[in-house]
């Protein structure tokens, strides 16, 4: 069959153009018109956060089920799971009729605050990429990393007061629950920090221009994702009695 | 889309070593023997590997099944004790559910979908390989617990809390765990492959709407993994915190509700049958056009079905747990949402059908399978509305009756399906036909075995007999039925081994003729797989095609007259692409997919056996991430200018496939 | 030499098809779903009646249409012309429409019903909550725990409509349901194992519960099944039009020994359940001092009493000793209810027809296998006094040797891990002698 000149379906320009006679981000391609207009990463990476999606909303209905049982097995006053708290904290527990008096809400709203703050560095990282100012670039993405650590910092302080104050993981439902699902989230936190981390690396090693724009995006989206992930897990866990 | 770049050398040639950074080892250069197979990153020759470790474990999970048969001949049989039997149908279940069928789609999917879509392969050919290696070697890693303690014991849905460490404390649930973890893994990583295959890398004018039907179901199939996938995750990472640092997610003691494992695993559950399905029903679609010689009937109905299926499969799930104590209304609820689920299936069954009426049906092994399918999942598919009924659910379920009709409908359909698919796509991957006439014998040995084998259970279901019992007394009155259905067992072991022999036998036979070429359409095919040579060429397509209609390929070779009549212009083999590679550049095969694969089992096995032994798996998975992050996707030994910079590293320490997705840029 | 084999294939085929269909039918199948004996499995085979047929005509139409289409649209290898094409139908709007709303339609007429039904059933099966009084409820509640791999019986026996003081404040009340352990027991009710014994002809409100993992109680021929799951309550009824044995098996998969946790619901005329329960809460009678039976409680006592409990109305014996003869609390404590004293309460052990978990009988002689509903239940209260007087009813007796295998090593005659915490250790220090005591011990507890 002949080469015949065939239309290509362009989809709609995004933020790759991919110049003649370089390859796609796809794993070393001739170059592949997207069919959605979006490229291969992005799709794959909305892809992934679709189903991260259902990973955290079945630990957030794990931990809800979870935390609503130990309430009422508490205020039932089932021996075997009082004897699980420190006398103390069971009589908070049971006054209250919730595991609130346990949270600090002013020093995690303010730690949610920092994580929320780091949204927007992203975004400032991204856009100076897009830009080409590779300066601002690296103090954005750098800044995204801190924020990010101080959130870090703030859950491993709190899992210690926690865990000093007589919530153990093995303990009762609610230390599994709270421990595992926020565990969780700091863990996709850390994941995102190595990440930028790594393209503040690529970026002091000149590897980080303008042309990849898309690689900041896709952390952004990531960390986007992440932020809006804690949002829930802030509102459901720590506000909602 | 035309090939606008300058000629790239294929991946065989050899040019002086270019600027080598660091850590990027030499790359694997063999074209063939055992390291090119470990380190390709070719769609089909994955497509192949899922296909044969697919087998490889049905052997396993045969086995099982006659161990099985072979027990309950008899009344109060002693061949195999408690232990035994309930290891042995836990693994049977959980390998052909998680190691046969669920890879089996993913093979056909692998290497027909990127051909059908006029693809030179996946989106991220390197992920793929690591999908197929984490599922192989996860799945071996679950194998081995046949030799370290026996197998799991909880049954495949593994209900807690008999999972827990108090009454099961050998390590076979751990294993089954943390195998299926890795495979879970595979899974999400080739799910989020195959769907940006589909969407993004279809051949210029190949919209959605044009699509093969096989093509669509792998989309639904795949999506459906996406997000089934990280439900089960969750199920089992509760349970593994469980049983290794003493959570109590299913400790009732602490009030732990034991539903919620429940909840968890048939959200997965239930779509997860569909997913097991659907491929197969792409593939009937593919077949029976085919060789019915006209246009599949309805087209939009039959995806928009798959479809719908997708979807309603999500509101389903409560219906494994009717009588586990849910509650009325979500009895109700789930009972009328389960019986409205047959609607698009009966609309695909009759689609089928009608796209035989009226056609010149040629009855060759593939076609027979696929009307094998069409007919036994339809028995499946009725016993199944009788327990979408709640009232009659309550008993019908876990008896018999239950374990006939998912058979019907995984055995019949989708084990049908594939057969199906073997024999019809076999041509295209290996270049000769399965025999027809050992063909014949296969497909008969099999429905005769199939309906003997589960045809009784519906009997025995109903007159009471429940499901996982290692053995019944010769008063119940299920004696006779029982051997029936193991005399059918045996019968059918036999069919399922003839496809195999087929294989190895029909490729004998080619090489005694001389291997003559059976061209690249030898079933007068519709879609764009048969317009390349047989077997398909590593390339794919030499140009990418250009794709105007439904059944492209089809269109080229006939077109309608003036008057309307159909007339044919072309054979397929005048039509078909040489399979002239020159010029084409392909991605080079890399050590690191199986590499990282094969540190998660480690990673499995110390969490098993010592905390101590995932350190060094976890250093290797590390070691692993970056030496994927820091081999540029083209072979630099042989680079054309074209290498892209490559710098740090993204790692994530939980190892989902997030990093996976995002080294592949760097 | 040809032989004439044709006729004689055919005489036998004819024969095995005739056997096949005698087998098929005999009347032998004590779990059957197509044979209801009460009203609730009578209702859902009832609905079913309607659904078959309907199943019956489709599978028929489908198939039979496939196979028709199939063969009448064949064309032969030899016949094949690429050239020569069937006409090309792409579909058929109004077609696929028609056949997408009309099985819509159809299985609308069937959820109609249905949903009826499901709640026809569920207020059956969750009328009443333990301990409601009026219309309908005031028959007797039960409760069944399931456990590894045995199903015990809790009777409300004094009506106060709880079975225990769970949290331990010393009132029986609704806080008490709340907890995952509603297994401890109400002093005044009484306990049985295996066999469910109900009077016939009236709805039986049972309250499902396990001490384990999740099991489900089911007979067939009575209603549907339903998990026990532990930590939870189910409600669930039973009720036989006549009285008579109805068998059971748990039905989800429970571990080790699940094909071996059997059951039965034994349905007796009022009167003689009135009598039966009368007697279940008097407590047993110590033995006669220098019989066997005496030496057996003895040994009891020693080697038994630490996982079994007999109430008995014996005054000589110490409270202070370890020897519980009281009534043990085995739901106080969740590893102790988990490892040991969930054993079957053997206060009127000979009262039953089967044990270990229903698969042995108690007894010997007709209708006596505990596989099959054969028992005349008109016998069923007089089970131990038939046996006592052996020497004229040689046919009918204790089943001395299994009691003896399976006291002295349960794990041979029923797989179970003891050493986990799961089921009967073996004894193998007992001698004969003392195992024939404590056979005698066990058939004076009527």
């Amino acid at each position: 069959m002949s080469d015949v000149a065939i239309p290509v379906e362009k989809g709609p320009v995004g933020a790759h153009d991919i110049r003649p006679g370089e390859s796609a981000h796809d794993g070393g391609h001739e170059e592949h018109h997207a069919s959605l207009g979006l490229s291969n990463m992005k799709l794959a990476m909305w892809l992934f956060l679709g189903s991260e999606c259902l990973l955290f909303g079945a630990l957030i209905s794990t931990y809800l089920l979870s935390k609503a049982n130990f309430i009422t097995e508490l205020l039932a006053g089932n021996p075997d799971v009082i004897e699980t708290l420190p006398p103390e904290i069971a009589a908070e527990f049971i006054a209250a009729g919730s595991v609130e008096p346990i949270y600090d809400i002013p020093f995690t709203s303010a730690s949610s605050f920092i994580l929320l703050m780091s949204s927007l560095t992203m975004v400032l990282a991204h856009k100076s990429t897009h830009e080409g100012d590779i300066r601002n670039q690296r103090v954005w993405l750098a800044a995204t990393a801190v924020l990010g650590s101080t959130f870090i910092a703030g859950q491993v302080y709190e899992f210690t007061v926690f865990f000093r104050e007589g919530i153990t993981y093995n303990g009762n439902l609610f230390g599994s629950a709270f421990y595992t699902l926020t565990g969780f989230h700091g863990v996709h936190v850390t994941g995102g920090i190595l990440m930028l981390v790594a393209l503040l690396i690529m970026s002091f090693r000149g590897k980080l221009q303008r042309d990849r724009a898309e690689t900041v995006e896709l952390v952004g989206l990531y960390w986007h994702f992440v932020d809006i992930v804690w949002v829930l897990i802030f509102t459901i866990v720590y506000l909602i009695p | 889309m035309a090939i606008t770049e300058e000629p790239l050398a294929l991946p065989a040639g050899d040019s002086g070593p270019a600027e080598k950074p660091l850590g990027v080892f030499t790359r694997p250069r063999e074209a063939t023997g055992l390291v090119n197979w470990m380190t390709t990153v070719d769609h089909k020759k994955i497509g192949i590997m899922y296909g044969a470790a697919s087998m490889f474990f049905l052997l396993i999970g045969g086995l099982a099944a006659i161990l099985i048969r072979i027990q309950l001949a008899t009344p109060n049989s002693t061949f195999l004790s408690a232990d035994a039997y309930n290891r042995i149908f836990t693994m049977h279940g959980t390998v052909m559910v998680f190691l046969v069928v669920m890879p089996l789609g993913a093979a056909f999917a692998n290497y027909m979908m990127p051909i059908q879509v006029g693809a030179r392969d996946v989106a991220f050919p390197r992920i793929n390989a690591f999908s197929f290696w984490v599922f192989f070697l996860g799945g071996l890693m679950l194998n081995t617990s046949w030799f370290l303690g026996g197998g799991a014991n909880g049954g495949w849905f593994n209900y807690a809390p008999n999972n827990g460490i108090a009454y099961s404390p050998s390590t076979g649930i751990d294993f089954w765990n943390v195998g299926l973890l890795i495979v879970g893994f595979g899974s999400l990583t080739g799910s989020i492959n195959l769907i940006t295959t589909v969407l993004n890398l279809r051949a210029p004018g190949m919209s959605l709407m044009k699509m093969p039907v096989f093509v669509w179901m792998t989309l639904v199939t795949q999506f459906l993994l996406l997000f089934a996938i990280p439900v089960l995750t969750v199920a089992q990472l509760l349970l593994l915190f469980d049983r290794l640092f003493e959570a109590n997610f299913f400790n009732v003691a602490q009030g732990a509700d034991p539903l919620l494992w429940q909840h968890l695993f048939w959200i997965f559950g239930h779509p997860e049958v569909y997913l097991m399905i659907l491929p197969a029903f792409g593939i009937v679609s593919e077949v029976i056009p085919t060789f019915a010689r006209k246009p599949i009937f309805g087209y939009p109905f039959m995806v928009f079905s798959g479809i719908a299926i997708g979807f309603m499969g999500w509101g389903v799930w409560a219906h494994h747990m009717f009588v586990s104590g849910i509650g009325p209304l979500s009895v109700t609820a789930f009972s009328v949402a389960t019986m409205f689920i047959a609607v698009p299936t009966g609309v695909k069954i009759l689609n089928w059908l009608a796209t035989m009426w009226g056609g010149k049906l040629i009855l060759n092994t593939a076609m027979l399978f696929a009307i094998g399918l069409v007919t036994q999942f339809t028995i499946g598919g009725l016993s199944g509305v009788s327990h979408a009924i709640a009232p009659s659910d309550t008993q019908q379920t876990d008896t018999y009756y239950i374990v006939a009709h998912f058979h019907y409908v995984l055995f019949g359909g989708a084990l049908f399906g594939f057969i199906s698919g073997l024999y019809f796509w076999w041509p295209k991957v290996f270049g000769y036909k399965m025999n027809e006439k050992v063909g014949k014998w296969n497909f008969w040995a099999m429905v005769v075995g199939f309906n003997l084998t589960f045809g009784p259970m519906h009997i025995l279901g109903l007159q009471g007999m429940p499901r996982r019992m290692q053995t019944y007394d010769s008063a119940m009155g299920f004696t006779l039925w029982n051997f029936v259905a193991t005399i059918g067992s045996l019968i059918l072991a036999v069919g399922t081994l003839m496809t195999l022999y087929n294989a190895f036998y029909s490729y004998f036979q080619w090489k005694a003729v001389g291997k003559p070429d059976v061209g690249p359409d030898p079933w007068d095919g519709r879609t764009l797989e048969w317009s390349v040579q047989s077997p398909t060429p590593e390339h794919n397509f030499d140009v990418s095609p250009t794709v105007t209609s439904l059944d492209d390929f089809w269109h080229r070779k006939y077109v309608e007259d003036d008057d309307g009549a159909i007339r044919r212009v072309a054979t397929g083999d005048e039509l078909a692409q040489p399979g002239n590679g020159e010029g084409v550049h392909l991605p080079a095969p890399s050590y690191w997919p199986i590499v990282l694969s094969a540190a998660l089992p480690i990673v499995g096995y110390g969490l098993i056996y010592n905390l101590w032994l995932t350190v060094p798996g976890g250093l290797l998975v590390i070691a692993a991430l970056f030496g994927w992050a820091l081999e540029p996707a083209d072979d630099l030994d042989l680079d054309d200018g074209h290498g892209h910079g490559h710098g740090g590293d993204h790692d994530d320490p939980d190892g989902g496939g997030n990093a996976d997705d995002l080294l592949e840029m760097v | 030499m040809r032989v004439p084999l044709p006729k004689s294939v055919a005489r036998w085929t004819a024969l095995a098809a005739l056997a096949l269909t005698a087998a098929a039918c005999a009347d032998d199948k004590p779990l059957n779903t197509f044979e209801p004996a009460g009203p609730a499995a009578d209702r859902i085979d009832g609905f079913m009646f309607y659904i078959w047929p309907i199943m019956g005509i489709i599978f028929v139409l489908v198939i039979g249409g496939g196979i028709w289409i199939s063969v009448k649209n064949r064309v032969k290898p030899e016949d094949y012309d690429p050239e020569d094409l069937p006409p090309q139908t792409h579909g058929n709007t109004r077609l696929e429409v028609a056949w997408t709303i009309l099985p819509a339609v159809l299985l609308a007429g069937i959820s109609v019903p249905m949903v009826a039904q499901i709640w026809d059933l569920e207020e059956r099966n969750d009328a009443c909550e333990p301990g409601e009084v009026g219309e309908g409820c005031d028959g007797l509640d039960i409760m069944v725990i399931g456990q590894q791999w045995w199903w015990e019986y809790r009777y409300d026996a004094d009506g106060d409509g709880f079975f225990q003081d769970a949290n331990g404040d010393g009132v029986v009340d609704g806080r008490d349901q709340e907890l995952p352990l509603e297994i401890a027991l109400d002093p005044d009710d009484v306990v049985t194992a295996t066999e469910l014994v109900i009077p016939a002809d009236q709805q039986i409100d049972l309250l499902l519960t396990s001490r384990d993992v999740i099991h489900s109680y089911w007979i067939p021929r009575l209603n549907g099944k339903r998990d026990t799951v532990p930590g939870r309550l189910h409600t669930w009824s039973v009720e036989a039009f006549e009285p008579g044995k109805y068998t059971g098996w748990c039905t989800e998969y429970c571990g080790l020994s699940h094909a071996r946790m059997r059951m039965s619901t034994i349905a007796l005329p009022q009167d003689e359940f009135d009598a039966w329960l009368d007697n279940q809460k008097q407590l047993a009678e110590v033995p006669e001092v220098g019989t066997d039976a005496y030496e057996g409680r003895e040994l009891f006592a020693q080697q038994c009493a630490s996982c079994h409990v007999i109430n008995d109305n014996s005054a000589d014996f110490d409270p202070g000793d370890d020897v519980a003869f009281t009534i043990f609390d085995y739901g106080e404590n969740f590893e102790a209810a988990l490892t040991s004293k969930a054993a079957p309460n053997l206060t009127h052990f000979a009262t039953r027809s089967s044990f270990a978990g229903g698969i042995f009988g108690v007894y010997l002689g007709p209708g006596t296998d505990p596989n099959d509903d054969a028992l005349d239940v008109s016998q069923y209260l007089t089970l131990a006094e038939q046996a006592s007087a052996a020497d004229s009813r040689d046919d009918f007796r204790v089943n001395s040797a299994q009691l003896k295998r399976w006291i002295a090593n349960a794990p041979s005659q029923k797989a179970m891990d003891p050493d986990d915490g799961r089921g009967m250790t073996a004894f193998p220090q007992l001698t004969d002698e003392q195992l024939d005591n404590l056979v005698a011990y066990l058939a004076t507890l009527d």
